[in-house]
C-alpha cells in the first residue's frame, strides 16, 4: 500500500469522525437492543412454544429443537423489529465422510463435542447479522427503510483444528473475498479435496457509502485483520434475508450457541488447540457439526451481480432471492443472543477502530492497485496479515470450480472473477491451470447463479491486452457457450455479462470470424433488433417504437462494431444479416428523433454503418450494374465527360439526371438543375444493405453531425458520408449530390473547426469525396477554402489546433483534390493565404508525407498558367512550387530512412496486424487504465475503413496511421518546437520528455 | 479531479519512478506531458474537469521508461521528485523532468482507473 498517498490527511480524518460518530451511534443503539434482549430474555425463560402463526415462525420450531437458546428465538418473536440473523458455514474434511464429531448437547446448554479421528479437521465460519428487519407476514424482512441503525455483520472464521493439528488449510472467510455471501451451506460429504477450503466466501458488498474515505483504504489495508469485515451503515449482506431458509441450512448444525464469557461455558475453551484466539475477542467457540445429516444443499447463493448494480447500495441483494426450502427443520440452529449481545457490544470497538480498512475486503480492486506497484497473489494479503489464515489458492479456486455442489461452483467462479479484476497475471494463471476450460463448460449449467459467475470470471478474464486468453475461451468453444446461454438466457444480468464478453472477444482480430459465424443472427436477433424498436412487420396502428439504449444494446453494438471492421467477408455478412442495417438505421433513427446521439450505443452503431458503408460500390451484390465505367478509367480525377449507365430499372428519370450529372460536371456553373435534383423513385421499399447507401441516409448523418457532440459519433457520420461519396457508381452520384441538396456542405466545412483532429480528418475526407462532384468541388472551392487552411501548420510550428500528421496530410490531399481542374479553386487558395503555409510546410515540415502532399499542390497551382501572375507579384516564384531537393533528405530526418510509403503495409493488412488491445474492449465506465486511449485506438480501427476509400481517388498516404510510428516521429522532433507554441494563446502543446 | 477551491484536495494516487533512459547526451523518459496553467484547459482531452490545468501524460513511447516504469496515457501528474505539479506552467513542468542531471524522476500520479478501482471497492464486484 505504499503505493499511495494521502493526499488530504484532512479530508481522510473528517471521513474517519464521521464514521466513528457513526459507529457510535450504532454502538448505542445496540446497547438498547442488548437491554432488550435480556429483558426478553427474563421472560422467555419457559419451554419454548410450538409454532404459531407468528411471523417468525421458523425461530419458533428452532426453539422447540434447541430448548438451550431458545431465549433469543422468544425475544425475536416478540421483538420482531430486531432479527438476528446467522449464518454458519461448517467445514470438514471431506476425507472424513463419516463423522468422527459427536455433538452432545445437554441440557444446559453447553456443548460436548467428541471427536474420535485424528485428521478430521472442521471449520466452522460464521457470520452473523444482526440488525433490525421489519418482518412481514410472511417472515422475510419487509425492504429498509425503517432500521435506523442500518446494519453490521461480523464474520467469525473458526477452524477446529483436530488434535492439534496445526495445519491451518481452512480459508479465510472474509478477509481477501470481497463478499459475504452470507448464504452458508453445509458441505459434509464434499467428495473433492478442495471442498475442504472454501465453502463460504464472505465477500462483501454494498459499501456504497464508503466512497468518501477512501483514502485511508491504504493505510489500513496492512494490519487489518481479514475477518472483520464490518460494514458501515448500509451494508446488506446480500443473502441477509433469507431468513426461513438459513435455519434450514444449518438445521444440520445442531449446535447450541455458548456464549463466551457469560455463564455458561463453552466446552470448547478448554480445547485450546482448536480454539483460534481473535485479537479482538471476536472469537466464538460455536462448534456445529452435522456430519451424519445429509443435508441435500439447496441455497442458491443470491448475491447477484444484478442486484448490485441496480440497487442503491442499502438494498443491494434484496430483491431477488430464491425460494429455498421451507418448512420447520428438525434441528435449526438456535439463535444465541448472548452471543449476539456480546459480540454488539464489542462492535463499537471493532468499528471505531476499523473503521478506515473497511473498504478492503474488496481487494478485486485493491488488487488491481496493487498490482501496479508490482506482485499480488490470492493468498498473499491475508498470510501477511495473519499466518494462520490463508485464502484459498488458484489451483483450489479452479478446482472448486468442479465442484459438485453448485453454489461452491459459484462462489469459486465470483471469487474468479473477482481475482481476475485488472490483474493479468491473475488472468494467465487461470489460463494456464486450465481454469478457462470449465468456466466455459458451467455456461451450459442450468442453475442461473452458476452460470452467470461463470460468464462475470470469463468477462473479466475476457478483458485485457492478453488476447491469450481470448482464444483460449475461444479454444474451448466459448464463444458457441456464449451465444448459446444468450439465446437462453431472459437474465437481463447475465446478457449482459454475455455480450460484455463477446465484446471484449471481438477485439481480438482472429476472433472475430468466430464471433460473426457462431453468433451475429443471435446477437442481432436477440439483441439488436428487439433494442432498437425496429419491427419487421410494423405494426400500423401502434407507432413505431423508440431504441432502448441498453447495456446489452450498447454491449452487442460495440461487439458488431469490432467485427465489422474485419475485411470484406465480415462486412459482407454483417449487411447481409436478415434484420441489422435496417435495426441499425432504425435505432439511429430514433436516437435522431430523440435528439439523443450522444451516448455509446449510439456511437456503436454509427461506427458499424460507417464500417458497413465501406467499399459498397465494390462488394455489394449487383453493384457492377451500377458502376460508371468512365470512372473506371478516369479513377479519382474528374472525367469530362459521363457515359451513360446500365439502367437500374428501379430509378425513373435517370437518363435525365444522367444528363446533369454531365452536364454538372461540363460546367460547373449550371446548377439550376442541380438543386432541383429528386432522388430516384422506387418501385418498393429498400432493405437489407440496401438501405446503407440509399440517399435518405444523408439526412441522418447530416442530423448526427450537426447533433451530435460525441466526437466518435462524429467521426463515424463524417466517415460514413466520406464512404458513400467515394467509387464510381450510381449511388455515390446520388449520395453526393444529395449531400449538397441537404445543405450538408455547409455542417461539414463548419465541422472543419472541431477541435477534435480526428473529426477534421474524416470531415476533410468527405469533402474530397464529395468534391468528386464537380458543383460541390465549386462550392467546397469557394467556402471551405479558409477553413481547410487554417488547419494547415505554417512552418516548423504546429497549427493552432496541433493537429496530427494525417490530418494535416488529409486536409493537404482534400486541396489538391479541389483545385485539380479547378483554376477557379485555386485561386480561392491562393486568395486564403495558403501559398505561403504550402511552402513552408514543403520546405520545412518534418513530415515526409505532409511534404509530399504540400508539394502535389503547390505544383497543380503553378500548373494554372494563368495565376502564375498573381503569384509572381506575390514574391513567389517557379522554385517554391517545384518539389523541393529536401524532400527525399526529409525521409530520413524522420529518424526513420525506411520509412516509406510504399513499404508499409497495406491497409487491410495493417488492421489484421493491429492488435487491439484494450482500445476494442468494453470501456466499463471508462474504468481501464487506458480509457483513453482505448477510445481512440478503436477509433483509429475504424478510421481506416473510413480513409481507406479515399483510395479509390488518388492515393493512399492518409490511410496509413500507425500510432506507434507517429510517435516515433513525432519523438524525434525537436521538444522546442512543440513547446514553443504555446506563445500566442494557450493551445493544448506536447512535450516529450 | 475536479476540487472546490480551499477545499483540500483528495487523490488517489501512485508513485511512478521512471528512470531515465540515455540516449547519447538526451534524457529520455519516453512519454509526453500536455497541460499546465498557461494552456487552454479546455482542450485537454484526459481531464474530466476542462477546467483543470493540472499536466496530464498524452503519450507514452511503447517500450520507453516512462511506459516500462507503468505510467499510461492520461496520468495526471501531480508531483515531479516532490515538487507540484497542478499550478505549473507546461514549460515548468517539463524542466522539473527533463533536469539534465537527474537519472530517476518520482512522480505521483493519480488516474481514474485508480479512484475507479477503489469507488469500485466500496461499491460492488469489479466490473472489467
Amino acid at each position: 500500500m505504499e503505493d499511495y498517498d494521502v493526499r488530504s490527511a484532512a479530508s481522510i480524518l473528517a471521513s474517519v469522525k464521521e464514521q466513528e460518530a457513526r459507529f457510535e451511534q450504532l454502538t448505542r443503539a445496540l446497547e438498547e437492543e442488548r437491554r432488550n434482549v435480556t429483558l426478553q430474555l427474563e421472560r422467555a425463560n419457559l419451554p419454548p412454544n410450538p409454532p404459531t402463526s407468528q411471523p417468525l415462525a421458523w425461530q419458533q420450531v428452532v426453539m422447540q429443537e434447541q430448548s438451550p437458546s431458545n431465549a433469543t428465538s422468544l425475544a425475536m418473536m416478540q421483538e420482531p423489529q430486531e432479527v438476528v440473523e446467522e449464518t454458519v458455514t461448517i467445514e470438514e474434511d471431506p476425507g472424513t465422510p463419516t463423522s468422527h464429531v459427536s455433538v452432545v448437547t445437554s441440557d444446559d446448554g453447553t456443548t460436548r463435542r467428541t471427536e474420535t479421528k485424528v485428521t478430521k479437521m472442521v471449520k466452522t465460519v460464521t457470520t452473523r447479522t444482526v440488525r433490525q428487519v421489519p418482518l412481514g407476514p410472511d417472515g422475510l424482512p419487509l425492504p429498509e427503510g425503517s432500521s435506523p441503525l442500518g446494519s453490521y455483520t461480523d464474520s467469525i472464521d473458526r477452524r477446529y483444528m483436530k488434535n492439534g493439528n496445526d495445519r491451518f488449510i481452512t480459508p479465510q472467510a472474509t478477509s481477501t473475498l470481497t463478499r459475504s455471501y452470507n448464504n452458508s451451506y453445509n458441505d459434509s460429504y464434499g467428495e473433492t479435496p478442495e471442498s475442504q477450503y472454501v465453502r463460504h466466501y464472505g465477500l462483501h458488498d454494498g459499501y456504497a457509502d464508503l466512497t468518501d474515505n477512501y483514502g485511508s483504504l491504504s493505510r489500513g489495508v496492512n494490519f487489518r485483520p481479514p475477518r472483520y469485515p464490518y460494514l458501515p451503515n448500509s451494508y446488506r449482506p446480500e443473502n441477509s434475508y433469507t431468513l426461513p431458509i438459513r435455519k434450514d441450512d444449518y438445521g444440520h448444525v445442531a449446535q447450541p450457541q455458548v456464549p463466551m464469557g457469560s455463564s455458561t461455558v463453552d466446552l470448547n475453551r478448554s480445547q485450546p488447540e482448536r480454539f483460534q484466539p481473535e485479537p479482538y475477542g471476536l472469537e466464538d467457540d460455536r462448534r456445529s457439526l452435522g456430519p451424519e445429516e445429509e443435508e441435500p444443499y439447496e441455497l442458491e447463493p443470491d448475491y447477484s451481480t444484478a442486484n448490485r448494480r441496480t440497487l442503491p447500495g442499502a438494498n443491494r441483494g434484496r430483491t431477488h432471492r430464491e425460494p429455498l426450502r421451507d418448512g420447520p427443520r428438525i434441528r435449526g440452529y438456535p439463535d444465541d443472543p448472548i452471543e449476539a449481545e456480546l459480540i454488539d457490544e464489542r462492535h463499537p470497538y471493532i468499528h471505531g477502530m476499523y473503521s478506515a480498512p473497511l473498504a478492503q475486503p474488496e481487494r478485486g480492486s485493491m488488487a488491481s492497485l496493487d498490482r501496479m506497484g508490482g506482485r499480488r497473489s490470492p493468498s498473499i494479503d491475508s498470510i501477511r496479515k495473519d499466518p494462520r489464515w490463508r485464502d484459498p489458492d488458484l489451483p483450489e479456486v479452479i478446482a472448486m470450480l468442479g465442484h459438485p455442489i453448485d453454489p461452491v461452483k459459484s462462489n469459486a467462479a465470483a471469487y474468479l472473477q473477482h481475482l481476475c479484476y485488472e490483474n493479468d497475471k491473475i488472468k494467465k494463471d487461470v489460463r494456464q491451470l486450465k481454469g478457462i476450460p470449465v468456466l466455459v463448460g458451467l455456461l451450459d449449467h442450468p442453475k442461473s447463479e452458476v452460470h452467470r459467475k461463470a460468464c462475470g470470471a470469463l468477462r473479466n478474464i475476457s478483458y485485457g491486452k492478453d488476447n491469450d486468453n481470448k482464444v483460449a475461451i475461444k479454444n474451448c468453444d466459448g464463444i458457441p457457450a456464449l451465444v448459446r446461454l444468450l439465446r437462453k438466457t431472459n437474465d437481463m444480468e447475465v446478457r449482459e455479462l454475455i455480450t460484455g464478453t463477446l465484446w471484449n472477444l471481438s477485439s481480438y482480430e482472429p476472433l472475430k470470424m468466430v464471433i460473426i459465424n457462431h453468433g451475429l443472427q443471435t446477437m442481432t436477433n436477440e439483441v439488436i433488433i428487439p433494442h432498437s424498436g425496429w419491427e419487421h412487420e410494423p405494426n400500423e396502428d401502434s407507432k413505431p417504437r423508440d431504441a432502448e439504449w441498453t447495456t446489452v444494446f450498447k454491449n452487442t453494438s460495440g461487439c458488431l462494431r469490432n467485427v465489422s471492421s474485419d475485411g470484406a467477408e465480415a462486412r459482407r455478412r454483417l449487411r447481409e444479416c436478415d434484420g441489422l442495417v435496417d435495426a441499425l438505421l432504425h435505432a439511429l433513427q430514433s436516437a435522431v428523433g430523440k435528439k439523443d446521439m450522444d451516448n455509446k450505443s449510439v456511437e456503436n452503431c454509427v461506427c458499424i454503418m460507417r464500417n458497413l458503408s465501406y467499399h459498397v460500390h465494390k462488394e455489394v451484390p449487383g453493384a457492377e450494374k451500377f458502376q460508371d465505367p468512365s470512372a473506371l478509367q478516369a479513377p479519382g480525377s474528374v472525367g469530362p465527360q459521363r457515359k451513360k449507365k446500365d439502367d437500374a430499372g428501379c430509378f425513373g428519370g435517370k437518363k435525365a439526371k444522367e444528363e446533369w450529372f454531365n452536364q454538372g460536371r461540363k460546367n460547373g456553373e449550371n446548377d439550376k438543375n442541380y438543386d432541383t435534383l429528386d432522388l430516384p423513385k422506387r418501385t418498393e421499399p429498400s432493405k437489407g444493405f440496401e438501405l446503407l447507401y440509399q440517399p435518405e441516409v444523408v439526412r441522418l448523418y447530416l442530423s448526427l453531425l450537426t447533433e451530435s457532440q460525441n466526437y466518435n459519433t462524429l467521426e463515424a457520420a463524417a466517415g460514413a458520408l466520406q464512404n458513400l461519396s467515394a467509387g464510381q457508381w450510381t449511388w455515390s452520384n446520388y449520395i453526393r449530390a444529395t449531400v449538397r441538396k441537404e445543405k450538408g456542405l455547409p455542417i461539414l466545412v463548419e465541422l472543419l473547426r472541431s477541435d477534435s483532429d480526428k473529426v477534421v480528418r474524416a470531415v476533410a475526407i468527405a469533402l474530397r469525396n464529395l468534391s468528386i462532384d464537380r458543383r460541390n468541388k465549386d462550392l467546397i472551392g469557394s467556402y471551405a477554402m479558409r477553413d481547410l487552411v487554417s488547419n494547415l501548420p505554417s512552418g516548423q510550428q504546429r497549427p493552432a489546433k496541433n493537429l496530427e500528421e494525417d490530418t494535416v496530410v488529409a486536409i493537404l490531399n482534400t486541396i489538391h483534390e479541389i483545385v485539380t481542374d479547378s483554376s477557379e479553386n485555386a485561386r480561392s487558395l491562393i486568395q486564403a493565404q495558403a501559398i505561403e503555409k504550402l511552402v513552408a510546410i514543403n520546405r520545412t515540415s518534418q513530415s515526409a508525407r505532409e511534404t509530399k502532399a504540400a508539394s502535389h499542390v503547390l505544383q497543380t497551382v503553378w500548373s494554372y498558367k494563368d495565376l502564375r501572375n498573381a503569384l509572381t507579384k506575390d514574391g513567389w516564384n517557379k522554385s517554391h512550387f517545384q518539389p523541393t531537393v529536401t524532400a527525399t533528405p526529409k525521409a530520413t530526418k524522420n529518424g526513420k530512412p525506411g520509412y516509406d510509403d510504399t513499404t508499409l503495409p497495406l491497409m487491410e493488412k495493417n488492421q489484421g496486424t493491429r492488435k487491439c488491445g484494450s482500445g476494442d474492449m468494453i470501456p466499463m465506465d471508462e474504468l481501464g487504465p487506458d480509457g483513453y486511449s482505448t477510445i481512440d485506438q478503436r477509433d483509429k480501427d475504424c478510421k481506416y475503413k473510413a480513409g481507406d476509400v479515399s483510395v479509390d481517388l488518388t492515393e493512399r498516404e492518409p490511410l496509413k496511421n500507425d500510432t506507434n510510428r507517429k510517435h516515433y516521429i513525432r519523438s524525434n522532433r525537436p521538444a522546442v518546437s512543440l513547446v514553443d507554441a504555446c506563445d500566442v494563446k494557450p493551445q493544448p502543446v506536447d512535450s516529450w520528455v | 479531479m475536479s476540487f472546490v477551491p480551499g477545499q483540500p484536495v483528495t487523490a488517489v494516487v501512485q508513485r511512478i519512478e521512471i528512470q531515465k533512459l540515455r540516449q547519447g547526451n538526451n534524457l529520455i523518459l519516453g512519454f509526453s506531458i500536455g497541460g499546465g496553467i498557461d494552456q487552454d484547459p479546455g482542450q485537454n482531452p484526459f481531464s474530466e474537469d476542462k477546467t483543470d490545468k493540472g499536466i496530464y501524460v498524452t503519450r507514452i513511447t511503447p517500450g520507453g521508461p516512462a511506459d516500462v516504469a507503468g505510467l499510461m496515457m492520461g496520468d495526471k501528474i501531480m508531483q515531479v521528485n516532490g515538487w507540484d505539479m497542478t499550478m505549473v506552467t507546461h514549460d515548468k513542468a517539463r524542466k522539473r523532468l527533463t533536469k539534465k542531471n537527474e537519472d530517476v524522476v518520482r512522480l505521483l500520479v493519480t488516474r481514474k482507473s485508480l479512484e475507479e478501482a477503489v469507488k469500485q471497492s466500496m461499491g460492488g464486484f469489479p466490473r472489467p
